[in-house]
C-alpha cells in the first residue's frame, strides 16, 4: 500500500506566524465587472503565501528554510546566494518524497534559472541522477512524475541516460512523459476525470498543469497545461458553494468529509476565486501553486461560475473510477455524478457502489452554506462502512492480507473501523434528483460491518425526530433538512481521531467530544435506506411548515426482498428506486448511457468529445483538445 | 549507486570470465543469495521517506545480510542473466529495470503503460528473452528489455492480472503464468496462451520441480495448492493444504526430492516430505502466529527459509522442525529469494 496520506500535513512548515487570510474575515470576491481588481487580488493572495513562507524562515532552525521557502525567495528574487548555498546543503543529504520531491525541485529549477549559482544548479541536476523517486501507482502520482520529468528533460534537453535516475536520456524521458500526459488528458476529456473532485488531490493535478503552462517549451504541452488547468478549475468552480467543495469526492479524508472547508481545494478556491478562507498553511501544497501563479490567469467565465449562486442549477458529470486491476469486469467503470447547487445548500452524489477509491471516496451528501465555514461540520449523509481485503486487491497490486492493517499506519485510520463514514461500498446504491437523495443498502450477512452509519452534525439545530412519520428534521444555516432512515436505528456519539506523536507510522486515539461532538445514526439492519430532502428556509413560512410539507409527500417503501422506495419529492418529481434496478424518474428509467461528460448551465461536453464549453451568462470559453484551441467569445443575447 | 553489489558482482564477473578459482571459498556456498526486501516500511506512503532501507540485500560470507542498493520499496524480484552476471533484471513498482554494470546504474526498461510488474523471468533457452507479468497482462522482450510487445492472445480481456510466471527450464518458449482467471500456458514464447487451470482468484506462485521437470506445483488465493504431474497440462488440488485463505508461495527443495514448503500469511509455514501427499505445519519456533510472506530452500544445503512479515528472516537446518533467526533482516518484508550460482 502506498498512497499519499496526510502528506500535506507533514509538509507544513514549523511556523508560528499567523496567516492573514486563514485567520481573518471570510473574503468577499471582487466584483465581476473589475477584472483588473480580480487580477490584483489573485496576485496579492499568491504573494501572501510566499510572504508567509519567507517569514517562516528561522535562522536557528534550518528545517524552516526548506524547498517551499527557497521557491518563495526565488519568486521574490531575493538572497540568491543564500538560497543557492541552502540548496547545495539540502542536496548533500539523502532525498525522499518521490514525485512529491520531483515537482518542487522542478519548480525551483525553473524559478532559479537565472538566479542560482552553478553549484546549486549542478547539485539539483545531480540529484536527478542519484535519487531514484518512485513512479507511483495512481494518476495523481503520474501527473506529478511525468510533468516533472517532461519539464526537467526540456530544461536539460540533451543529457544522456546515465545522467538520469531512470537511465533514460532526456529525449526518452521527454517522449515518455508527453505520451503519458496526452494519454491521461485524453481519458479525462473523453470519459472523465479519474480522481474527480478530490478535496486534497486537486493540487496534484492543478500544480503540474500550471507548471506545464508556465514552463513547457513545447507549445503543445504549454497550451495543454493551460487548458487542463482551466478544465480542473471550471469543475471546481461548479462544484463549490462559497468556495467550499461539495458533494461526492473520489478521495477525501476523515476530517474533510465532515468539515468540508478544511481541504486543499479551499486553497484553490481562495487563490483563484477569493471566496473562502484558505486552510492552515495554505493546505501545505498551496505554496507550489503560488510560486508560479503569475503565469496563469483565471478565466473570467470560470470566476463567475464560482461566485454566482443567484439561481439554483443541476449539473450532471461523467467521471471514472481508478483502475481496477482485477475482480471486476471493467478496468475503469464510469461514475455518474449529480450536483444540485442552491445559494443556501448543495446536494451531490454518485450512483454508489465502489466508486473510484475504496478507502477515501465520499459518495453523497447534503451540505449547507454557513457564513464562516471554519470548524463547521455542515454536512449530512449516510454510508455503509465497507472493509474488504479483496476489494483492496481490486485496486492495488498487492497480496491480500496486509493491506487493511497497513492502511492504519499509513494515515488512513478509519478503513477498518465499524463507525467509519468514509469510503465507498458495493452494497450502496444512490439516486438523486435535484435536492432529494435516496441511498439504498442491501448488505450481505457475511460482510465485515453489516450496518449503516448516518452522519448527524454537531452544527445542526432543531433536530427533531417525528416518531409518527419516521422523518428526522433539522436545520443547518438557512437550510431545512429532512432525513428518513428506512429501518430502525440508535444514536451513537461519533468519535473523532486525534493523531499521536509517532516515529513509526501513523498513530492515533479516538476522542469522544460528548455533547459537543457529532452523532452517528447507527442502523444494524442490512436491508436499509436513507432519504434526505433539503430546501431553503426562505421557501417556507416556518420550520413547522417545512415538516408538514415533507410529511404530506407520498412515500412508500419496503425492505424485502430488496429495498425499494416510491416518493414524490418536494419538487413534485416521482421517484421509484429499487436496489439493483435502474432508478425511474417520472415514469422513465434514468438513461445513464446518455449521460454526457458535462451537462448543466455552466459546463457542457459530449462524452468522447475532448471539448468543454464553459458558459456563464453571455461569456463562453471553449477548451478544444482536438484542435488545442481556447476560444473565448461573448455570445449574443 | 551500489558499489558493494557492483564490486561483488564484478569480482564474480571476473571470476566467471577469466577463471579465477581462488575467488571461491573452499567451504562456502556455491550460490549467492539475494533478497528483494523492505525494512520497516509498511507505514511508508508514496512521497514519504526516511529510514527505510529497501531494495536488494545480499548474504555475506558470515551468513548475515547486507543492503546492496537499489533503494526501492516494493522491489519484487531479481534475475541475473546466466551469461553475463553483471546484467541483472529487476521488477518493482516503477517498472522492469536492468543494470548492465552490476548495479552501479539502473535503467527502467518499461514505459508509462506497463505499470507495476509483478513478475519477471528470462527464458533459460534464450536469455535475451524477458517475460514480465503485469497487473493488466503480459509483455515480452526479445532484446534484453530494449523493446517490448504485448503478448496476450488467448488471455481473457479481464482476469489476466499476472501475479507470477515460470519458464519451463527444459523447453524454450514454454511459460506458465498465474493469473486471476487461473493458470495459463504458452508453448510458443507467448505468441498464444491457453488456460490449463481455471480459477476465480489470483494464482500466487508456480514452481517447477528441480527433480522432475514434469512435476509442477502452484499456490493460490482461494484454490489452495495445486500440482501437475504431466508438465502442467492438467492440475489437481494438493490434498492437505487449506484453501480458505491465501497461500503465498511454494518452493521445492532442490537438494532432496519430495520436500516442499508453502508460505502463508494466515497459516504460517507448511512442509511436505512426501512430494506433497501430506503437509505439516512448521510454525513452532517461529514468531507466534507467523505471517510467512515467502519461503525458499537453499540449493546448497537444503536450509529452509521463512520470511515472516515485518518480523525477520528465519532459517531451519531440519526443514522446519527448529528455527533460528538470521541477522540483518529484522522488521523486513522479503518478496523474493534469488540464488545465483557462483562462478567456478
Amino acid at each position: 500500500m502506498k498512497k499519499l496520506s496526510l502528506l500535506f500535513l507533514a509538509l507544513l512548515p514549523l511556523s508560528g506566524f499567523a496567516q492573514p487570510s486563514t485567520t481573518g474575515p471570510v473574503p468577499v470576491p471582487p466584483p465581476d465587472s473589475r477584472p483588473d481588481m480580480r487580477r490584483l487580488a489573485y496576485l496579492a493572495r499568491a504573494q501572501e503565501v510566499r510572504q508567509w513562507y519567507v517569514d517562516s524562515i528561522k535562522p536557528e532552525n534550518p528545517a524552516t528554510f526548506g524547498p517551499a521557502a527557497i521557491a518563495a525567495k526565488l519568486v521574490r528574487r531575493e538572497d540568491a546566494a543564500a538560497v543557492s548555498a541552502r540548496i547545495v546543503e539540502l542536496m548533500q543529504g539523502p532525498q525522499s518524497g518521490d514525485m512529491f520531491w520531483m515537482f518542487p525541485w522542478t519548480a525551483i529549477s525553473f524559478l532559479g534559472r537565472d538566479q542560482l549559482s552553478p553549484e546549486a544548479k549542478a547539485a539539483i541536476r545531480d540529484a536527478w541522477r542519484t535519487y531514484f523517486p518512485l513512479r507511483g501507482d495512481t494518476e495523481n502520482h503520474w501527473a506529478m512524475y511525468y510533468t516533472s520529468l517532461f519539464l526537467m528533460s526540456e530544461l536539460h534537453p540533451d543529457d544522456a541516460g546515465p545522467t538520469w535516475f531512470n537511465g533514460k536520456s532526456s529525449a526518452e524521458n521527454r517522449a515518455e512523459a508527453k505520451a503519458y500526459l496526452l494519454h491521461w488528458m485524453d481519458l479525462a476529456t473523453t470519459i472523465g476525470q479519474g480522481e474527480y473532485n478530490p478535496t486534497h488531490y486537486i493540487g496534484e493535478y492543478a500544480i503540474p498543469m500550471l507548471y506545464l503552462s508556465a514552463w513547457a517549451q513545447d507549445p503543445e504541452m504549454r497550451i495543454r497545461g493551460q487548458m487542463k488547468l482551466d478544465w480542473l478549475l471550471a469543475d471546481l468552480a461548479a462544484s463549490t458553494l462559497h468556495g467550499v467543495l461539495r458533494g461526492p469526492n473520489a478521495r477525501t479524508d476523515d476530517t474533510s468529509v465532515v468539515q468540508r472547508w478544511l481541504a486543499l481545494s479551499s486553497y484553490f478556491s481562495w487563490q483563484c476565486f477569493g471566496n473562502t478562507p484558505p486552510p492552515p498553511s495554505y493546505g501545505g501544497f498551496g505554496v507550489w501553486f503560488a510560486v508560479a501563479a503569475e503565469h496563469y490567469t483565471v478565466p473570467e467565465v470560470v470566476h463567475r461560475i464560482a461566485v454566482d449562486r443567484d439561481a439554483p442549477y443541476t449539473q450532471h458529470d461523467l467521471k471514472r473510477t481508478r483502475r481496477r486491476w482485477r475482480y471486476s469486469d471493467e478496468l475503469m467503470p464510469l461514475v455518474y455524478k449529480t450536483t444540485y447547487m442552491h445559494r443556501d445548500y448543495a446536494v451531490g452524489s454518485t450512483q454508489g457502489g465502489l466508486v473510484t477509491d475504496p478507502i477515501q471516496a465520499h459518495v453523497w451528501d447534503v451540505t449547507w452554506a454557513v457564513p464562516d465555514p471554519r470548524g463547521v461540520h455542515n454536512t449530512m449523509f449516510s454510508a455503509h462502512p465497507h472493509s474488504s481485503g479483496k476489494v483492496m486487491q481490486m485496486y492495488f497490486t498487492e497480496l491480500p492480507d496486509h493491506m487493511i492493517e497497513a492502511l492504519a499506519s499509513q494515515g488512513k485510520p478509519s478503513y477498518d473501523v465499524p463507525d467509519k463514514i468514509l469510503g465507498s461500498s458495493p452494497y450502496e446504491q444512490v439516486f438523486q434528483d435535484r435536492d432529494t437523495v435516496i441511498a439504498l443498502y442491501d448488505i450481505p450477512a457475511d460482510t465485515r460491518f453489516p450496518h449503516i452509519n448516518g452522519f448527524i452534525s454537531k452544527d445542526l439545530v432543531n433536530v427533531t425526530e417525528d416518531k409518527q412519520s419516521g422523518w428526522i428534521f433539522a436545520q443547518g444555516g438557512n437550510t431545512y433538512l429532512a432525513y428518513r432512515p428506512l429501518a430502525g436505528f440508535e444514536w451513537q456519539p461519533r468519535l473523532g481521531y486525534k493523531q499521536l506523536p509517532s516515529k513509526a507510522g501513523y498513530k492515533w486515539e479516538r476522542v469522544n467530544l460528548g455533547d459537543k461532538g457529532d452523532r452517528l445514526l447507527y442502523s444494524p439492519h442490512r436491508k436499509n435506506g436513507t432519504i434526505v430532502q433539503a430546501a431553503s428556509a426562505s421557501e417556507f413560512k416556518s420550520f413547522a411548515d417545512f415538516q408538514a410539507a415533507i410529511n404530506a409527500l407520498p412515500l412508500t417503501f419496503s425492505l424485502e426482498p430488496v429495498p425499494t422506495v416510491k416518493l414524490r419529492t418536494l419538487r413534485g418529481q416521482d421517484i421509484a428506486f429499487t436496489y439493483g434496478r435502474t432508478p425511474v424518474l417520472n415514469g422513465r428509467p434514468v438513461d445513464y448511457a446518455a449521460w454526457k461528460l458535462f451537462e448543466g448551465p455552466y459546463l457542457n461536453a459530449e462524452k468522447g468529445s475532448r471539448k468543454l464549453t464553459i458558459t456563464h451568462g453571455r461569456l463562453e470559453r471553449v477548451l478544444d483538445f482536438n484542435t488545442l484551441t481556447i476560444t473565448d467569445r461573448v455570445r449574443e443575447n | 549507486m551500489t558499489p558493494s553489489l557492483s564490486r561483488f558482482l564484478l569480482r564474480f564477473t571476473l571470476a566467471a570470465g577469466l577463471g579465477f578459482p581462488l575467488l571461491l571459498r573452499a567451504a562456502a556456498p556455491v550460490h549467492d543469495l539475494y533478497l528483494c526486501a523492505s525494512i520497516n516500511s509498511t507505514s511508508r506512503v508514496m512521497g514519504g521517506g526516511g529510514g527505510a532501507k529497501d531494495g536488494i540485500y545480499q548474504r555475506t560470507a558470515d551468513g548475515a545480510f547486507v543492503h546492496r542498493g537499489l533503494n526501492m520499496p516494493l522491489l519484487i524480484t531479481l534475475v541475473v542473466d546466466p551469461r553475463a552476471p553483471e546484467r541483472i533484471y529487476a521488477a518493482g513498482l516503477s517498472g522492469a529495470m536492468r543494470t548492465t554494470d552490476a548495479g552501479q546504474s539502473w535503467r527502467i526498461l518499461t514505459g508509462w503503460d506497463e505499470t507495476e510488474p509483478k513478475s519477471l523471468a528470462l527464458d533459460p533457452q534464450a536469455p535475451d528473452t524477458v517475460y514480465v507479468g503485469l497487473p493488466d497482462g503480459f509483455i515480452v522482450s526479445r532484446d534484453q528489455g530494449q523493446t517490448w510487445q504485448r503478448r496476450e492472445q488467448g488471455l481473457p480481456a479481464r482476469g489476466k492480472y499476472t501475479q507470477c510466471l515460470q519458464v519451463d527450464r527444459t523447453c524454450g518458449g514454454r511459460v506458465f503464468i498465474g493469473c486471476e482467471a487461473g493458470i495459463f500456458l504458452t508453448e510458443d514464447g507467448a505468441a498464444s496462451w491457453r488456460r490449463v487451470f481455471p480459477a476465480t482468484d489470483t494464482v500466487n506462485d508456480i514452481q517447477q520441480s528441480p527433480h522432475d521437470p514434469a512435476h509442477w506445483v502452484a499456490v493460490s488465493q482461494s484454490a489452495g495448492g495445486l500440482e501437475s504431474r504431466d508438465g502442467g497440462l492438467t492440475w489437481t488440488r494438493l490434498p492437505g493444504l487449506p484453501n480458505e485463505h491465501a497461500l503465498y508461495n511454494v518452493t521445492f527443495d532442490p537438494k532432496r526430492a519430495g520436500r516442499l514448503a508453502v508460505a502463508s500469511w494466515t497459516y504460517g509455514l507448511f512442509t511436505s516430505e512426501d512430494d506433497g501427499r501430506t503437509w505439516t505445519n512448521r510454525n513452532a519456533g517461529l514468531p507466534e502466529t507467523p505471517r510467512v510472506w515467502r519461503t525458499a530452500v537453499d540449493p546448497d544445503d537444503g536450509r529452509l527459509y521463512a520470511a515472516v512479515y515485518e518480523k525477520s528472516l528465519y532459517a531451519s537446518a531440519d526443514f522446519g522442525r527448529t528455527w533460528r533467526e538470521l541477522p540483518g533482516m529484522e522488521g523486513s518484508v522479503i518478496r523474493s529469494f534469488t540464488f545465483v550460482p557462483q562462478a567456478r
